[in-house]
């Protein structure tokens, strides 16, 4: 009998324990319906706290104007297009981890992509508010819709990428929503099936699409996933790109440099695969999921670290070698004194961001720091810290001393509207990951189910017979023929 | 079931190699005695750059087959080790191509070939300020030790990881942990080989080998746009030799599951390389400056824009209608006539990237040269490639067969 489910005993299993389908049930959905710890309660009301200070600053932001943000006539974006940035890029794992890592047919996706899908969706939400609000007159933010209207000729700019950016965020921002909401689906039915409560039956009921698992569902289904990920794909890449049109487009030292596109995505994945890590290691500990997201979800994550971070470290060194080499004045005064010298007031910023993003991972060249716990939730707090700062940089730096020198800038230092704001975002971030967490499950279980029998710890220790049988014997019995 | 596992090579396939060999060298000398041997610069530099285009594209397309055996070794791939021996043969004739290259372009550089590389003549740079600033960098003694020092470094990790490949031939592996030993010891070789590349074909060699040809010019994404390039060339290379093999009975394991794969990977990247083709394309166009637009000026509007958008059309367009659909990557007569057009269309590619600036004579018009020479040497080089790769394919078995993941190989499916 051909054998379909057979996977090398080299690679270490990806469900650990002596799981069935009933017990990966079991495991995944009891948080879920289970009352919810303090630690839960706690971890939700900071985040309202939060929430709550940010929409206080905006709500200064929308009666005041955006005078009440320290922007100038020179640095025309600051912390908020830091912040927009910085969200989106975060917004990037997940997509990447559902739609290209299951067409490279990577298992270990599984465990962590329900979460990482969830957090994009809800890091994709925050960053969409920076621009929003930065509009000043945000009840005419539908200004930004190209719809036949009744202003003549006054469209929208086709020719601007700040316009490229709605329609590409907008675009990932629904197509995630669906890939996530239809990968759940299976998920949704099995905690209506478990309900006992009256309103869980009627909330997960109604939240299933009338799933039943049947056979026509499951080929349906599996089409889909296969569709969306096609189409999310080009979508991964397209969104930062557009984001570094942003400034790429224009004559501004320091941003009009061919690389960015290819180089935000890197530095996009890298933050983003950071914030998966800083959350699944709370999440998995918490929720007491270790058996699932496992110290090889966490070491192929952190591969994934130091890879996107060495290539954001080559397209780093690559600008600063090409402002040097291009032989153009004005970009070598970007870097040279704008952000190389640690004597001009941001200096400090750029050699953050070199410390964080390019040296700093490179610890994770070392298996044993791959796999320490404390040195991963440490190293990805820091990725993020730089990332931010990457973005400040390219931002701040960029412009604050232009082509003009009776036009630069003095010191640019935030309002306490401009950090609440960003506080804001973490506090709308964090409410809905809770939420998530409380009433979704973290972790996909019927895809999980669907590489049991391959990858889980006990099924592999079954294949010892299998694991001795030579090349020959093994194709003789298992080989197939695919109409080759 | 026992299978074929030792290819020998036919002798049709090697008088084929063998023909196309000679004519190249008849391109070659043909080439010379209507350029090279001429005695003004320009003339000359037509036969060069002919040189310098064939042998810097075949020896980056070969090379590929070793950053896809590295980049699946760390990201233990399985399902390539059906047919993991085919790149591991082509990247054998690395070194080979290498030597070629590195004399070339050690030859323009050292022979006085100005018109090629402007940088390379230090009276005119003493007048030029942008040349003079570059000097650091491109200077005579730093592109010959660079040069070199890759091809070496390119020709030593790869035999490593062959020989590591072929280590396990007649000692099969015990037990699981033996399995993980060797598994690491790759993954540790193969890194290093990754750091290499990143720092050579990612960063400073296409710099150095291509974009100082047009020495005035810069674009930040000209190396990652060269990876591109060669890469989707590369796996199509792999593409051909594995449906060689399967045609003539060899590769039993290899499936159309794989072949589907390496048909992926050919859709995928010539769409990515579409992508910054694009970038920098039209961020270039976009800002309108024109230190930067210089370069397509000649391309996408001069002498070169009949080349130029071709290629763009068999880069992108071809791959995306036609290797769309799940058949055209499960049919050996598709995947053939896509790899066989992706592979010149991104040696036209390399074209328009080497010749317009070599071919702008002294009034500042670009030529385009008889473009059938370059289509003679480029023939030169896919016979030589071919009888080295079917050397190596002939000196050791097909199948990698005590591989821990070869199993995971056998039962592919997509």
């Amino acid at each position: 009998m051909a054998l379909l489910r057979y996977e090398s005993q080299v690679r270490p299993p990806l469900v650990d324990g002596s799981k069935d389908y009933h017990q990966v049930t079991e495991d995944i959905c009891r948080p879920v319906e289970a009352k919810p710890s303090r630690l839960w309660w706690m971890g939700f009301l900071i985040s309202v706290a939060l929430l709550i200070f940010g929409i206080v600053s905006v709500t200064m932001e929308v009666m005041y104007g955006t005078g009440q943000w320290n922007l100038n006539k020179t640095i025309g974006w600051g912390w908020d297009i830091t912040n927009f940035v910085w969200w989106v890029g975060i917004g990037h794992a997940g997509t990447l981890i559902s739609a290209i890592l299951l067409l490279f047919r990577q298992g270990w996706r599984t465990g962590v992509n329900r979460a990482a899908e969830a957090m994009t969706i809800f890091a994709v939400m925050c960053a969409g508010q920076f621009p929003i609000w930065h509009m000043g007159r945000v009840w005419n933010a539908f200004f930004v819709l190209p719809y036949a209207n009744t202003r003549g000729p006054l469209w929208v700019n086709f020719n601007s990428p700040l316009l490229w950016d709605v329609f590409a965020i907008s675009t990932y921002f629904t197509v995630s929503l669906l890939f996530w909401y239809s990968g759940l689906l299976p998920d949704l039915a099995t905690l209506r099936d478990r309900a006992k409560e009256k309103w869980r039956k009627a909330f997960y009921g109604v939240a299933a699409f009338g799933w039943t698992g049947s056979t026509k569902h499951w080929q349906r289904h599996e089409a889909l996933s296969l569709v969306l990920a096609g189409l999310s794909t080009p979508l991964v890449l397209s969104v930062h790109t557009i984001v570094s049109f942003d400034f790429a487009t224009s004559v501004v030292p320091g941003w009009h440099t061919t690389i960015f596109p290819p180089y935000f995505v890197a530095g996009a994945i890298f933050s983003g695969f950071a914030m998966v890590q800083t959350l699944l290691l709370v999440t998995r500990k918490v929720l007491a999921l270790e058996d699932y997201i496992t110290i090889e979800h966490i070491e192929v994550m952190n591969k994934v670290i130091v890879l996107t971070g060495s290539i954001v470290g080559i397209a780093y060194l690559t600008e600063l070698f090409m402002a040097w080499y291009s032989h153009v004045d004005y970009e070598w005064f970007a870097f040279k004194e704008n952000r190389l010298s640690l004597s001009s007031p941001y200096g400090w910023s750029y050699w953050l961001m070199m410390g964080c993003n390019v040296l700093s991972p490179q610890i994770f060249w070392f298996r044993k720091m791959r796999r320490n716990l404390l040195v991963t939730f440490f190293m990805s707090i820091l990725v993020n810290i730089g990332m931010w700062f990457e973005r400040f940089v390219i931002i701040v730096t960029s412009v604050y001393r232009d082509y003009l020198p009776s036009a630069w800038s003095t010191y640019y230092t935030p309002t306490i509207w401009e950090v609440g704001f960003y506080m804001g975002t973490f506090g709308l971030f964090f409410t809905c990951y809770f939420l998530f967490s409380k009433f979704f499950p973290v972790i996909a279980l019927a895809e999980i189910k669907h590489i049991l029998k391959r990858s889980g710890e006990n099924y592999k220790e079954k294949m010892d017979e299998v694991e001795e049988e030579t090349t020959e014997e093994f194709g003789g019995k298992h080989g197939h023929d695919h109409g080759a | 079931m026992s299978i074929r596992e030792n290819f020998v090579v036919p002798k049709r396939y090697n008088t084929i190699a063998i023909s196309l060999m000679v004519v190249g060298i008849l391109a070659i000398v043909g080439l010379y005695v209507t350029s090279g041997s001429k005695d003004d610069a320009h003339h000359q530099a037509r036969f060069w750059a002919s040189l310098l285009q064939n042998s810097v594209y075949f020896l980056l397309v070969v090379n590929a087959s070793m950053f896809f055996i590295c980049a699946t070794t760390l990201a233990w791939g399985g399902w390539q080790m059906a047919f993991r021996r085919v790149p591991e043969a082509i990247s054998a004739v690395v070194p080979v191509v290498g030597v070629i290259c590195a004399a070339i372009l050690l030859a323009i550089t050292f022979g006085g070939q100005h018109a090629i590389y402007h940088w390379s003549d230090t009276e005119h740079v003493k007048h030029d300020p942008t040349l003079l600033h570059k000097e650091g960098f491109l200077n005579k003694g730093f592109f010959a030790v660079a040069t070199v020092l890759t091809v070496v470094l390119w020709s030593v990790l790869g035999w490593k990881m062959r020989q590591l490949s072929r280590s396990l031939d007649n000692e099969p592996l015990k037990t699981v942990e033996e399995r993980r030993k060797y598994i690491w010891k790759n993954t540790v070789w193969a890194a290093g080989y990754i750091v290499v590349f990143a720092l050579t074909v990612m960063s400073s060699l296409p710099w150095l080998w291509l974009m100082s040809i047009d020495a005035h010019w810069y674009s930040t994404m000209y190396s990652w746009y060269t990876f591109a390039s060669t890469f989707v060339a590369g796996m199509a290379l792999i593409a051909l030799f594995v449906v060689f093999l399967k045609n003539n009975g060899y590769l039993e394991y290899a499936t159309n599951e794989h072949l589907h794969d390496i048909g992926k990977f050919m859709f995928a990247f010539s769409v990515f390389w579409t992508y910054l083709w694009f970038s920098q394309f039209m961020l270039i166009w976009y800002a309108n400056i024109p230190e930067e637009t210089v370069y397509f000026k000649p391309r996408a509007e001069g002498a070169y824009s009949g080349i130029f958008w071709l290629m763009f059309l068999i880069n992108f367009l071809a791959p995306l209608l036609i290797l769309m659909t799940r058949g055209a990557k499960r049919n050996y007569g598709t995947i053939t006539f896509m790899a066989l057009l992706i592979i010149f269309g991104h040696w036209l590619d390399f074209y328009q990237m080497v010749f317009p600036s070599p071919m702008t004579d002294e009034k500042g018009v670009t030529h385009v040269p008889m473009i059938l020479y370059d289509f003679g040497v480029a023939l030169g080089f896919v016979g030589l490639i071919m009888f080295a790769v079917g050397r190596a394919l002939s000196k050791a078995p097909l199948l990698a067969k005590n591989h821990p993941f070869i199993k995971e190989s056998l039962i592919h499916h997509t």
